[in-house]
């Protein structure tokens, strides 16, 4: 075996211990350490993506020496390397560029434990996406849960702690219903591992007996994947916890935590479930009729809303009923429409809670949409960022988001009788987008003669204009070669099956 | 049994205690009644958690739909006449034990909602000192008069 | 190669450059004064960019790839004899209605922005022209509709914010409409290059019906930008509000956007394909409907640029009109209804800037007596009004009889024998909302108190624009045969 198969291992158990080690550190040197694992572990998953490119299969490591049926394993392809390489990449850009906020709303004292709760976080979605075991799949998605409640708290307001108690209790509930709908997928086949369960089920599902409890069990698992990645109508708790918490910790939740659970969802259908039988269940209508109310509805509200945060994280409720859209297409171009848009989503999201953190700062520390009048000449890397940010989701050609609606209309174009709604509910969608999206962005760009607010230099905020610089770059580049990319996912896909 | 090499299938219950679908369900839910209360159980923890206003009836809630599952996986595990596997006598056939998988897992489901159940009081704390009620809507409308 | 990429790319970045350069100053910062330096910054450019887009021209007939988007969809240029017309269209325009600005802008905040956004529009439009396959058409069609929406809002009031928001959501809606129509295509064919009929030819038996339906909603879809009812509303909101140089580039150029898509897409689908069949019928339907009701608005309009407005609504139908019958005369009549509307109403919408600059008055029934004041201006505005109503020797006369000859010969039930009724209607409804302005200019009547007139004749930057204007729309009139290279 490759030395190479070592490293999802490695960049586990790195952050994991590291985040350890963050809490007897001082708040610098946490925050190195933070950074260069991060770094570490991107670097880490480069070398297996290229590896695994190389070799052109996927590998399975086993945790210790049992083989199948008794032993955990880590099972990694392009698919798995790619997303974790992406995952350290967005999370590397959004603490940088959320660095500086965090020493205004964060004690200083606290700093070290933010550290911990990140590196916790990395390490459980590291772990999420490559661990071949369905229960070890559900304690890290516990972890998961508990770092990101932390993350979300840290900012100690009053808002904030209620906000990470409604995130916990809902993450609780679908935590809950996966792990029962895991039990009773243990029960029904006799294995934990990914691989065995599948086997089992295609069995199961040739002879034709427990037909219904299969289906409850992938049901339960469904639904409480959904709750925590806030598909509507379970996105009560998102606009508060993303909304409130500090601007690193928005950035994260929205493009990495949830994305973790939909990527979780996505292994579950392909390596747990068998993609064609769970097509055929009625549970990708279900997905979908919900993917098509939460893009009309996230919308809507993000359009009554005049908190600039809000905003942003219940367009997150529409970007997120995409997602599922195509996942409930059930054909294999949704799903890569799918994975392309949780790319494409997570890239842009990220950026545009880093870029409405710097026009809040010219704005009084106001987040309201009126007092934002004029701040994209007041901080004019975060008002370009922002208005990059809005064009991607809007879906305006060259930037990413253009990309997945285009593989989206495409896959919808190959279902009979999806075609039409999904078109039409993505054509409501892109003008609604539009609608709040530019809208803001005029607003940005409205000048007020006399502003009572003072703006800020490229001098005084260098990283921070770097990290949008390099957002940015990340969003053109997903919208102009998006091709290698979409190859690499349809390769990944490939290799879950 | 689904796959014969695999030993330590758990789902090697008496026939009867299968849930069919042709079968008619009346006999079926008695003796499958373990699981039948751990999925009512599992039903009242969850509607707790969602729907009470009470943070510590929430908690408990959790608690019950948690304890519910690890009942369930119990009484999956456990398969009548055989004992844990701990080999004393010398007995070494796989026949005369049970499986000790659902055991780990309850053991680890434990663990984990201990920690969610002690981040989740902690919480509660913090929010009973600054606004000195258990009532989530109640804080809601604290927090918005505050206006923050 | 090169010549297309600079004409392209040259004035967006160059745009971006004064963005950058003359940024509106913060609250606390000095304000940049050089105005002369922006000005002449901004002149240079919009030569080169004519000269290069010129150059780009000579050397036509070349295609190429600039990348791929996907793996099937590249963004790919190539010049034809449409797009040439079209971007000819556009080089006068930017360039008349650009320096007419240099003088009407004067007083106006935010300049830099200006300018940068109207040479990004220039570069916008020459991609459009040159686009090659749809979804470079479509790329370039949104970046026009954002490029120019900050023209719109430039002065940056409520109503004007509200207005750029409208144009945006309208323009958005319309082609989001034509996307989903490609989406579909994208079935069909092997290529979305604008090649006569590039349709499958097993998709057009199987699912004739089918491709009949996504033709009109991409013909609706780009309508929106053309101004065709029922999606005409944005116009009379967006022109009043606008700069009057930006609304002259607006209603003689980026409106044609819609047209040139039209045009595009009924090439695509090819006109055998259209002929006979629904949708055309409900095509001249509606373009015959905001003929007529677009005239019968501007008739009833009392604000000059609002009532100008809606005459674009007008007369952009009688290009889509003459598209719409499908046959050479009408599409001749419709090329040079192209040329003549864009040369005329430009030069009418600056007539009307300079009215609003040199006395204020915004109201058609204020005007009276301007002959007096600016008798210049006034008579390039009668010309050119002629030029609308359709009066020989102007172009818009040779392009209303072919569009008429077209519409008799083409043998369509009614409609045929319609059309010419309502285009002979609508002329007379043009008349009677364009002449009374000249009439009372010259004449205002005898109760009128002439004393506080005087002279306003506005400066040359002013009104070499529009005589330029004025002239090539006579010119057209009298050599339409110098654009035949269009439809041989």
């Amino acid at each position: 075996m490759n030395f190479v198969c070592n490293f999802p291992f490695f960049s586990i158990l790195l952050s994991l211990f590291s985040g350890t080690i963050c809490s007897v550190l001082p708040a610098k040197a946490a925050k190195i350490v933070n950074r260069v694992v991060i770094v570490v572990v991107g670097l880490l998953s480069a070398t297996l993506l290229l590896y695994l490119i190389s070799v052109g299969e996927p590998f399975i490591y086993w945790m210790g020496h049992f083989p199948a049926p008794w032993g955990n394993e880590i099972r990694a392809g392009i698919l798995e390397a790619g997303m974790a390489l992406f995952f350290c990449i967005i999370m590397y850009l959004s603490m940088a560029g959320g660095a500086h906020k965090l020493f205004d709303e964060v004690d200083e004292s606290k700093h070290n434990l933010y550290y911990i709760l990140v590196n916790l976080l990395l390490s459980s979605l590291l772990a999420l996406v490559y661990t071949n075991d369905m229960f070890t799949a559900y304690v890290f998605v516990e972890i998961n849960t508990i770092s990101a409640c932390g993350l979300i708290m840290i900012r100690q307001v009053g808002r904030t702690i209620e906000a990470a108690v409604r995130y916990m209790i809902m993450s609780l509930l679908g935590s809950g219903l996966l792990l029962f709908g895991l039990c009773i997928m243990y029960d029904l086949t006799g294995h934990l591992l990914m691989s065995n369960i599948k086997e089992s089920v295609a069995l199961l599902v040739a002879s034709g007996e427990y037909q219904i409890p299969l289906i409850v069990s992938v049901a339960l698992m469904c639904v409480g994947l959904c709750i925590k990645s806030a598909l509507f109508p379970f996105h009560a708790w998102l606009p508060d916890a993303y909304g409130y918490s500090t601007v690193s910790s928005a950035a994260i939740l929205s493009s990495l935590v949830s994305k973790g659970y939909i990527f979780l969802l996505i292994k579950i259908i392909y390596r747990v479930i068998g993609f064609n039988i769970f097509n055929n269940t009625r549970i990708i209508d279900v997905l979908f009729v919900f993917g098509l109310m939460g893009m009309i509805f996230g919308s809507t509200s993000a359009i009554r809303e005049n908190d600039v945060r809000r905003m942003i994280a219940f367009s997150s409720v529409a970007q997120i009923g995409y997602i599922y859209m195509g996942f409930g297409m059930g054909t294999q171009a949704g799903m890569v429409a799918s994975v392309y848009h949780i790319l494409s989503h997570a890239a842009t999201k990220s950026l545009l809670f880093i870029a409405a953190i710097g026009l809040t700062e010219v704005s009084g520390g106001s987040r309201k949409l009126v007092d934002l009048t004029g701040s994209g000449y007041r901080n004019k890397w975060a008002g370009v960022a922002f208005t990059a940010g809005s064009l991607s989701m809007v879906g305006i050609p060259l930037f990413s988001g253009f990309i997945s609606k285009l593989l989206f209309a495409q896959a919808a174009v190959q279902v009979e009788g999806k075609m039409l709604a999904s078109l039409i509910v993505l054509g409501i969608s892109t003008i609604l987008n539009a609608i709040y999206f530019m809208k803001t962005v005029i607003r940005l760009y409205t000048a007020t003669g006399n502003s009572p607010y003072r703006g800020i230099t490229f001098g005084k905020m260098k990283r921070y204009a770097i990290t949008l610089i390099f957002f940015i770059l990340l969003n053109i580049l997903l919208g102009v070669s998006s091709q290698p990319i979409v190859d690499l996912i349809e390769q990944g896909l490939a290799m879950f099956s | 049994m689904i796959d014969g090499r695999r030993k330590f299938d758990i789902c090697v219950a008496p026939s009867h205690k299968c849930s069919g679908i042709e079968v008619n369900m009346g006999p079926n839910l008695l003796a499958n009644y373990g699981e039948a209360v751990s999925a009512i159980l599992f039903c009242i923890g969850f509607t707790n958690l969602l729907l009470q206003t009470n943070l510590i009836k929430k908690i408990i809630g959790l608690n019950i739909m948690d304890s519910a599952i690890y009942l369930f996986l119990a009484e999956k595990g456990y398969i009548a006449g055989r004992v844990a596997p701990i080999v004393v006598d010398g007995v070494t056939s796989t026949e005369a034990y049970i499986n000790p998988i659902p055991s780990g897992l309850v053991l680890t489901g434990i663990v984990v909602s201990v920690s969610v159940t002690a981040l989740m009081l902690s919480l509660t704390i913090r929010l009973y000192t600054r606004y000195h009620t258990l009532d989530l809507d109640e804080i809601s409308m604290q927090l918005k008069k505050e206006g923050r | 190669m090169y010549c297309i990429l600079l004409s392209i790319f040259f004035p967006i970045l160059a745009g971006l450059f004064l963005l950058i350069r003359f940024r509106t100053p913060l609250a606390g910062e000095k304000k940049n004064e050089d105005r002369k330096k922006l000005l002449l910054l901004t002149g240079t450019f919009l030569v080169t960019t004519a000269l290069l887009t010129a150059a780009a021209l000579l050397t036509a007939t070349e295609r190429f790839t600039l990348f791929y988007l996907t793996e099937t969809l590249p963004i790919y240029f190539k010049i034809d004899t449409t797009g040439t017309l079209f971007s000819l269209l556009a080089m006068i325009v930017v360039l008349c209605a650009g320096f007419f600005s240099f003088e009407y802008m004067k007083h106006e905040e935010r300049e830099g922005r200006y300018y940068g956004f109207y040479l990004i529009v220039f570069g916008v439009l020459n991609a459009l022209c040159f686009a090659g396959n749809l979804i470079t058409f479509y790329l370039f069609f949104e970046l026009l509709t954002l490029s120019s929406m900050p023209l719109v809002l430039h002065c940056g009031t409520k109503e004007a914010v509200m207005a750029g928001l409208k144009y945006l959501f309208y323009s958005l809606c319309g082609a989001y409409a034509g996307l989903f129509g490609i989406y579909f295509l994208y079935q069909y064919t092997d290529t979305l290059t604008f090649f006569h009929g590039s349709l499958y030819v097993t998709a057009i038996a199987e699912h004739g019906g089918f491709l009949l339906l996504i033709a009109f909603i991409m013909i609706l879809g780009f309508g929106v930008k053309a101004g065709m009812f029922p999606m005409h509303a944005w116009l009379p909101t967006a022109h009043p509000v606008a700069p009057a140089p930006a609304s002259a580039l607006l209603s003689a150029m980026i409106v044609k956007a819609g047209v040139l898509a039209i045009i595009r897409v009924t090439h695509f689908f090819g006109d055998d394909f259209l002929q006979g069949t629904w949708v055309q019928t409900a095509w001249i339907c509606l373009t015959l409907v905001t003929i007529f009701m677009g005239s019968l608005l501007a008739y009833r309009e009392p604000i000059l640029k609002k009532r100008l407005a809606y005459s674009t609504v007008s007369q952009l139908s009688y290009i889509l009109f003459g598209l719409a019958v499908m046959n050479e005369e009408a599409y001749i009549g419709s090329v040079l209804q192209v040329l003549a509307h864009g040369f005329v109403k430009a030069a009418l919408f600056l007539c009307a800037g300079a009215f609003i600059y040199k006395t204020g008055k915004t109201r058609v029934d204020e005007l009276r007596g301007i002959g007096r004041e600016m008798p210049l201006t006034l008579w390039c505005w009668t010309i050119a009004s002629l030029g609308l109503i359709g009066i020989p020797p102007t172009g818009g006369f040779i392009s209303k009889w072919y569009l008429a000859i077209g519409s008799l010969k083409s043998n369509i039930p009614v409609l045929g024998v319609l059309g010419p009724i309502i285009l002979l209607v609508s002329a007379l409804l043009t008349a009677g909302y364009l002449l009374p302005i000249t009439v009372r200019g010259f004449f205002p009547g005898a109760d009128y108190d002439r004393n506080p007139l005087e002279k306003k004749e506005p400066g040359k930057l002013m009104t070499v624009p529009i005589l330029i204007l004025t002239t090539l729309s006579v010119l057209i009139g009298l050599f339409p045969d110098s654009v035949a290279f269009i439809w041989h």
